[in-house]
Order: structure tokens, then sequence, then C-alpha cells
């Protein structure tokens, strides 16, 4: 009698189960697995979109290695994510200790006002910026030329427009990170810093042996996301420089959605995000094993 | 067995919503004896209210067709997504609008129905041959123009005068007087600074000027090593490298407004700059319109872009399709005209049009584009997209990349013949 009940409750657990991931697992198959499956099924085929599909076997990835524009933009995307995700990182953790240690009353306005270029639509914020960015009335410029600096050319420069970019996209994102940090420096009890207190230990030393080292944790998970998010960053570029000046910002993606919308290359675009998913998926395992191997 | 039955449920239910996804699509087709077509376009505002007005029209004038007319309100969106991915579906729409930097791609895939068959008598010969010539593919006609976009240079009158400058007719001019107007607060030469089939489009007089070209004549070589490409890309990169045109520009270029609000002496831009400049700018007779200055010994040359109408060749009714698009523009003058003249302005592609709406054409600014710029127009050509890539990409050498002429010209020549040797 017992056992059976017992089963009848495991069996509805496992039903329970089953129910709560149903939602989620059936968006998942519709719009993410059954789309990257199809994405590699186009990706061995020419198409055009608007006649039909032609069988070429592994052409489209023969024809992208020596693809000196592709490979142009995959660096690019490297660059990119080398300035972005340390940036990023550093720029939100240090501004998470810092207002972590202000009273309550400043800490929420703060924080408030860090997180609010995140609650802006991606589009409007790079519009925003181009104005700030303008090289002739942006404000930037004023106020470069007011303090006697030369006045800069941002967007409009090849070599300034990447690190431009860049900008806006941390002003978009530190708040959202930032506030993650905080939320696990809060979990850490605050007895070790009570002891470090005892044993004399200065604030940059508590931080280093005590908050660094707890958040490991948290720093992966930032880490990895950021990191996969500037491999796949397109909207800002997209609306701000799309891809110039001579193809100065033209990232990985931006080049796939040329490749794809305007010279309909689907099924070659379709190859190149095939590899840009791959090199995102091994960069993403090698360093989940770097970060947990150290702990 | 344990799990059997959760699996089912899982399967049930995307059953279930396989089957809401896919019932959806319309059964469209006819209901009765009325065929139902679908045409879809980009146009906003007072364009929009000109084609809706049209079908409504059409669909009220006979009981046999019934068209629905759609916008995107954006013509990249609508160029880039809306209908690759209609098309890619098989839900094009019946009938729908193409550029000349689209054109071709669906002229290659076979999406463009041939429309010859469906000119009324004398029609064909009332367009301009430049204007069909530019739809024409293989002898078959597939796309109907229905309007000519020319390109001049407008100025502003006042700041000229200021600094006792003339309008440049030569090249040279033309950066001298950029120059001597270009202070912080106002660009002398407004040109647009992103890569795209606008920027080529823009670029193209010069090009044309200097007697260059990208293809030869049968389009099967680049012409794109010549010294006269060198040329014509040199005094465009120039207007960059002087600082004389600005690396981006805060109100699009596509919008007279720069020389309008005056952050900008001049401009190279459309006829369509003419309404808006009348209606939100004219100050007295502040603005002045030549056409775009040629190099020493050059020849005037104008790009004429502008939309086509086009019917879905694999429509399941063509013939009713084609018959709306000449009923609106290759029929009576009034609806061309009306477009052309009272919606915006741009030239019409039939000489019987130009002739009714003579009066209109000579007002203001217009009479510039009618008496010196419309007999140097050339039809924008049909490139494909990778060609018109290639080219803007060696124009965005020159501006911001710090190449020579030449050497732009070069690497876009291998790249153009390595294109066309694909094929």
């Amino acid at each position: 009698m017992k056992r059976m009940k017992k089963n009848r409750r495991k069996r509805n657990e496992v039903l329970t189960a089953y129910g709560f991931l149903l939602p989620n697992l059936v968006g998942l198959t519709v719009f993410v697995f059954f789309p990257m499956i199809y994405a590699f099924y186009v990706s061995l085929h020419d198409w055009n979109a608007l006649s039909p599909k032609v069988f070429i076997g592994f052409d489209n990835y023969v024809e992208m290695a020596s693809d000196k524009r592709w490979w142009a933009s995959v660096g690019r995307t490297f660059l990119f994510t080398l300035i972005y995700v340390p940036a990023l990182y550093c720029l939100s953790l240090f501004f998470a200790v810092i207002l972590n240690n202000l009273k309550q009353k400043y800490q929420s306005i703060a924080r408030t006002m860090f997180l609010l270029p995140f609650a802006i639509t991606s589009v409007i914020s790079a519009v925003i910026w181009m104005f700030l960015y303008d090289p002739r009335n942006g404000v930037l410029n004023q106020l470069l030329s007011s303090l006697g600096f030369d006045k800069l050319e941002f967007l409009g420069s090849t070599n300034q427009a990447l690190v431009s970019i860049v900008v806006v996209i941390l002003w978009i994102n530190i708040g959202y990170n930032m506030i993650i940090f905080m939320a696990s420096i809060k979990e850490i009890p605050k007895d070790y810093y009570e002891a470090a207190k005892i044993d004399g230990a200065s604030a940059w030393r508590a931080f280093r042996s005590i908050t660094f080292p707890l958040l490991r944790g948290t720093s992966t998970f930032i880490l990895i996301v950021t990191m996969i998010a500037s491999f796949t960053v397109f909207d800002q570029i997209m609306v701000m420089t799309s891809g110039g000046p001579a193809s100065s910002t033209e990232v990985s993606v931006l080049y796939i959605y040329k490749q794809a919308f305007e010279f309909l290359n689907m099924g070659y675009a379709s190859a190149l995000a095939v590899i840009l998913f791959l090199i995102i998926f091994i960069l993403s395992l090698a360093q989940l094993r770097l970060y947990t191997k150290k702990g | 067995m344990k799990l059997s039955k959760p699996l089912i449920v899982v399967g049930f239910v995307f059953v279930l919503i396989f089957m809401v996804g896919c019932s959806s699509e319309s059964s469209g087709g006819e209901s009765g004896d009325v065929v139902k077509l679908t045409f879809w376009d980009f146009h906003t505002d007072a364009e929009e209210a000109f084609f809706s007005g049209l079908v409504d029209e059409y669909n009220a004038m006979q009981d046999k067709v019934e068209i629905e007319y759609s916008t995107i309100g954006n013509a990249t969106d609508y160029s880039n997504t809306k209908i690759p991915v209609a098309f890619a579906n098989n839900e094009g729409p019946d009938i729908f609008m193409t550029s000349p930097g689209d054109f071709q791609k669906y002229a290659d895939a076979g999406a463009l129905a041939d429309l010859s068959p469906y000119f009324k008598e004398g029609v064909k010969e009332d367009f301009l041959p430049s204007a069909l010539e530019a739809v024409t593919v293989d002898d078959k006609i597939l796309a109907l123009p229905f309007e000519l976009e020319l390109l001049g240079l407008y100025y502003n009158k006042t700041m000229l005068e200021e600094a006792n400058l003339e309008v440049p007719k030569t090249w040279d001019e033309l950066l001298a007087t950029a120059k001597e107007l270009t202070t912080d607060e106002v660009a002398g030469l407004a040109l647009p600074t992103d890569k795209g089939p606008y920027l080529n489009f823009i670029w193209y007089p010069f090009l044309w000027q200097n007697g260059g070209s990208v293809l030869s004549e049968d389009g099967t070589k680049s012409t794109f090593n010549t010294p006269e490409v060198a040329e014509a890309l040199d005094i465009w990169g120039s207007f960059f490298q002087e600082g004389v045109s600005p690396s981006k520009l805060q109100i699009p270029h596509d919008d007279i407004a720069n020389v309008g609000g005056g952050t900008a002496a001049m401009q190279i831009l459309g006829t369509w700059a003419i309404p808006k400049l009348e209606q939100e700018f004219e100050d007295g007779d502040e603005f002045g319109l030549a056409p775009i200055p040629i190099p020493e010994g050059g020849e005037h040359a104008t790009a004429a872009g502008g939309w086509k109408i086009a019917v879905n060749a694999n429509s399941e009714h063509v013939e009713q399709a084609a018959d709306f698009v000449m009923w609106a523009f290759g029929d009576d003058q009034s609806r061309p005209l009306e477009w052309a003249t009272e919606t915006k302005f741009a030239y019409a592609p039939r000489q019987s049009v130009i002739e009714e709406g003579k009066e209109f054409y000579s007002q203001g600014l217009r009479n510039v584009f009618t008496e010196e710029i419309y007999d140097s127009a050339i039809p924008e050509p049909k490139f494909s997209a990778e060609i018109v890539d290639a080219v803007g990409e060696a124009l965005q050498n020159v501006m911001f990349g710090g190449m020579s002429g030449k050497e732009a010209a070069e690497i876009a020549h291998e790249k153009i013949q390595s294109i066309l040797d694909s094929k």
C-alpha cells in the first residue's frame, strides 16, 4: 500500500515537473532548436530565398575559408570582445563595490540611475548617442573644444568608431551587471569583513581576499554571458554605422546580415552563422572549464 | 511506462501548436468569382494615401478583382526583410515595388512577370526608351517605371552671395566653393556617408560625367580600373578628406533639411526635395538649384532613380495583377501625372505625361530640372547587390580609408570581375 502511494506521488511529481517545463520546452524547440537545425540544413544549399534551394554539400564552407571579408569581420569581433568584456566586467564590479558602501538611501537612487540606460530600447540609445557623437554639433565635441582639446570624428573615423560603439554598449549594460554583482556582494556574510577589520586589513585587501574570490560564480556567469553577447552584437552597430566607415565596424553578425538580406545568399549566410555559433560554443566551453577548474 | 503519459501530453501540445501555427495561412484566392490580389509597398503619408486611393478607385470601378493594399512604412525594412522573407515562404505579394538596387536579384530569380504582353497599343512607345531599357532583361519588360527622380546641386543663395562666390560649374570650383563655405556650424557640401545603393546613386553622376562606367556595355566585364573611374573616386574622396563634407550627418542625407535648415551650404539631392523645400523652408528666394558640376572637358550627366512596380511571376493571377499595374501607370495620363506632380515631384517616364504637365514642370526650381538637367539623365543601373557593395566599398575607401582613387578602383575592379566570373 505504502509503496504504491509513494509511486503515485513520484509520478505526480514527474508530471508536475514536465508541466512546468513544458511552456519553455515548447518555446525553445519551436523558436530555437528547430531554427538552428534548419539553419544548418540551409547552409548546405545555394539559396537566394526567391528560387528553390539547390543542394551543394559543404561548398559554402569551402568558400568561406577564402572569404577575406568574413575573417576580417571575425577578427573585428574578437577585437570588440577583447575591449568590451574586460571593460564591462571591471567597471560593473567597480561600481557595485562603490555603491555597496553608500548609504541605503543614496544606494537605491544611484542604482536606478545606473540601470536606466538598460531600460531604453537599444535602437533609441544608439540614436541618442549619434547625436552626442556628432562631429560638428555633438555635445561631446562642444565639451572637448571648450576644454581646449581637438575635436574628434567619433563614428566617422575608422580608428574611433569601434571604441565609440563599445562605450555606448557599456553605457547600456553596466547598470544591469552591476546589480547582479551587488546582489552577490550582499550574500557575503558580514562576519568576514568584521574579522578582516579586526586583523587590520585595508579595504583593498578585504576586496582582494574576500569579495573577489567569493564572487567567482557570479563572475563566471557575467563573463560568459557578456562574451556571448559581444560576439552577437548587432543592433547598435547597424543603427550607428551599419558597418562603416570603410568597414571598420563590420562585425561578424553584421556581415552575416548583409550576406543574407542584402545579397540574398541565404545558404552562405547560414553557413557563416553555423561557424560563428561553433566559435562561440567552443569559447564558452573553454571559459567554463577554465573558471571551474580554478575553483 | 512511467514517462509515456507526460510524453503523450507533450506530443499532443506540440501537434496542437503546429496546427495552430500552420492553419492561419490565409486560404486566399477566389471567393465566388472575385480574384483577390495583394499589393505591398513602403510608402507613408501623402504617398501612401495616393496608392490606397488608387486601389480603392480600382476596386470600386469593377467587380472582378479586389486588391488589398498594405504598406510597411520603411523602405529599408521593406527591401531587406519584408519582401525577401515573404518570397522565401512562397507568400510574396502579387504586386510589389522594387528599386534599381534590388531589381536584378528578383529578375535573376525569375520572380518578376513579363509585362510586355499587357501594354496597350502605343503606350510602350510613349515611355522613355532608356527608362524601359533599365527594366528590360532578355527582351522582357519585368517592371513598370512610374517615376524618374533626377539629381541636382541645391545651394543656399545667401551663403554664396555673402561669400562673394559664383555657383560652381566644375569639380574644382565645387571643391573650392565648398571649402570657402565650410565653417564650424555649416558643412560646405552635404553628401551621403553610409554605404548602400543610395551612396552609389549620388556618386554615379560624377562617374558618368568623367566618361567612366562600372561595367562594359554587355555587362560581362568590369571597367572599374580606368583612370576615369579613379578620378571620379578622387574628387568624391577629397570632399571628405578636406573636411567640407561631414563624416556623419545628423539629418539623413536624403532630406533637404540639411540645406533647408542651414547646416549645409550645398547638397546634391533629387527632385523629391522641392516640395519640402517649398513647404517648410522657402524664405523668399533663399535656395537655388544647378546641374551637378562637371570635370574639365566632361559632359553633363545625372542619375535618374525611382521605384518600379512589378508583378510576382509566381502569382496565380499574373494577368489581373498586370492589368491593374497598366491601368495605374500605363494608361490614362491623369494618374501618373497626379503622382509625379501633386503627390511628389518627379518626372514621369512617359512623354505624354510630361507634355500634359508642362506648366507644372516649369514652376520655380522645377524649371531647372526640366530645362537644364532632364536631358542629361541616365537611369540608375540595375547591378546585383554584390556589385553595388563593391562600388560602395571603393567609395568608403576613398572617403575614410585614406586610399587614392586608383588603389580603391583597383580593389573594386578585381572584386567586381570575380563576382561576374562566378555567375
